[in-house]
């Protein structure tokens, strides 16, 4: 253990913290320093210059802290944002930093929880267009979180699981994720991780109806893998609770026309979950 | 306190000649590097992309690693943060230096985060006397928990404060003797701060003890409207940092000198063509 620090450098930080935290004024219509809000009390221990006054000075922390979380975030939602586009989204970006200050060291963890306060959040008269905007940050939060999952190998069902697996819950991969779009966004997350304009984005037209994808990592890249709503629904529920209990809830749901195609159905969907990497184990929690 | 370099826990520098020219290395050069392994005697790695459980960085790092020497160059230490040193960050660091067999491991000399805010953005003090032994005993704990060479690099800096007691580089230079660490030498940085707050950088250069230089840093800076500079590594080294970098060479070289460079990143011949330019600025006379 080192010794503790001198008495007034706790307080120091946290007035110049306040300060660099200090929002931008969007009202210009640009993002402007407001430097009459600073900390007096940091403001005159700051010497003047010929380039600029204390405050002035100070404006140069506050832009840049704003400006490199802004960055951040575009670059973990780069779909989001430039549907959005940027001055929007940096606006949620500032009202989500506002009650979900910085923690850790880890950059990227920054804007974990970003896609959940959009959705809570977001404000637009069309419902159709909002659900777009939060179908794209589930999407870009998804991506990310695949991304940056930690490696776990993954559940290979033995000889003696069949037996006790109907009861058992199947524990996703931290490297899956299940998504939908009613709009073709995927295709166009694509097509922007290659176009450096950082222009606004035309909202894509609607589909003839909703697509349902699985996100998971494997070795050579996250793959994007078509999924029928009905799977989506039953992959959702193996995390949720046990095999039999999922299975017999898809049931209800199906309309008598799907009921007799289920059981190979699901068979087919289960199979290729394994196979294909979904799950990391079993629990007996269900 | 004396601090000086406990050798025996200390790993040696192996491997990085005195002479070394590196780049520091980001993700859009990754392919360039695995495709035409570029001649560079050495990469930096920003060490806090890669402490989480990603698996991609890593890997990516490993490549790297397998074909050259990599040091290791952090931003989230928080040396001179109120708080306790974060020991689970520091583990991993360890942990990531063992991995790749860094030479060594640099920080900056600032604070990051305070009250369990993190700013994430290289933050100055005033130089107060009773912040010397505070930081120089956290860097020293910092070295012997790496066990191996740890180097503080000084800040650019926009602000002056009134109440500091100490030049900057008096305050830097003796943090880096009482710890018995090592200096990361910025010499853009030196410049810009010289420029923001009208001192010689060459009065810099006289405290330094350029025994203890690990390396030298050269990057690019932006000149706002304002006149101030900014330390944005968005550009190529300007001439007067070249010039800076001759006379820190004719003083205490030879050192290892790498470029940063990390926004608006051109091709990695564009890097490597500045980068080459440390050369022609040690042979000026």
């Amino acid at each position: 253990m080192t010794r503790e620090a001198p008495h007034w450098l706790a307080d120091f930080q946290a007035r110049f913290g306040d300060v660099i935290r200090t929002p931008l004024d969007r009202t210009s219509g640009t993002l402007a320093a407001t430097t009459s809000a600073y900390d007096p009390r940091i403001v005159t221990d700051i010497l003047d210059s010929p380039t600029g006054t204390g405050a002035d000075r100070l404006a140069v922390y506050n832009r840049q802290y704003w400006f490199r979380l802004f960055d951040v975030a575009q670059r973990a939602f780069p779909l989001t944002s430039r549907l959005v586009g940027y001055w929007v989204f940096n606006d949620y970006v500032a009202r989500y930093l506002r009650v979900r200050l910085p923690r850790g060291w880890d950059l990227d963890h920054v804007v974990d929880g970003f896609a959940a306060f959009l959705e809570d959040t977001f404000e637009c008269d069309d419902p159709a267009k909002r659900r777009a905007w939060v179908e794209a940050a589930c999407i870009d939060d998804a991506w990310r979180t695949v991304f940056r999952a930690p490696e776990i190998p993954p559940f290979r069902p033995s000889a003696t699981h069949p037996r006790r697996l109907l009861e058992a819950r199947l524990v996703p991969s931290p490297a899956l994720r299940i998504v939908s779009e009613h709009r073709p966004l995927l295709e166009l997350r694509k097509c922007l991780l290659h176009d450096s304009s950082q222009a606004f984005v035309e909202m894509p037209p609607l589909l003839p109806r909703a697509r349902w994808w699985a996100l998971v990592r494997r070795d050579h890249g996250i793959l994007q893998i078509s999924i029928e709503p009905r799977e989506a629904e039953l992959l959702v529920l193996l995390g949720e609770t046990s095999v039999r209990d999922a299975l017999a809830r898809v049931e209800r749901e199906c309309a008598p026309e799907e009921r007799a195609l289920l059981p190979a159905q699901a068979r087919d969907w289960l199979a290729r979950s394994v196979q294909l990497d979904f799950w990391s184990g079993v629990s007996s929690e269900g | 306190m004396d601090r000086s370099p406990d050798i025996e826990c200390l790993r040696p520098a192996g491997g990085l000649a005195s002479h070394a020219l590196g780049v520091g290395l980001r993700a859009p050069h990754y392919a360039d590097v695995f495709e035409h392994e570029p001649a560079v005697d050495y990469f930096e790695m920003i060490s806090d992309n890669f402490l989480g459980a990603a698996v991609t960085p890593r890997r990516v790092l490993a490549r790297v690693r397998a074909r050259y020497p990599v040091v290791l160059h952090g931003v989230g230490l928080n040396l001179l943060g109120h708080t306790p040193l974060d020991e689970e960050y520091i583990d991993a660091l360890c942990r990531l230096a063992d991995d790749v067999d860094a030479p060594f491991v640099t920080d900056h000399l600032c604070w990051t985060g305070a009250r369990g805010v993190t700013h994430h953005d290289l933050l100055p003090t005033p130089y107060a006397h009773d912040l010397v032994e505070f930081a120089a005993e956290r860097a020293c704990h910092v070295q012997r928990r790496l066990g191996r060479r740890f180097g503080l690099e000084n800040l650019s800096s926009y602000v002056a404060f009134r109440s500091s007691a100490l030049t900057e580089w008096d305050f830097y230079s003796t943090i880096v003797r009482e710890a018995g660490c090592w200096s990361l030498l910025d010499v853009n940085n030196i410049y810009v701060s010289s420029q923001n707050h009208g001192f010689d950088p060459d009065a810099y250069l006289a405290a330094v003890d350029f025994s203890r230089v690990l390396e030298v840093h050269v990057a690019g800076h932006t000149r706002e409207p304002s006149g101030t500079l900014v330390d944005t590594h968005d550009h190529g080294v300007a001439q007067a940092v070249w010039a800076l970098y001759s006379r820190a060479w004719k003083r205490g070289g030879p050192f290892p000198t790498l470029i940063e460079w990390d926004a608006h990143i051109p091709p990695m011949t564009e890097v490597l063509a500045e980068l080459a330019k440390a050369t022609e600025a040690r042979m000026v006379t």
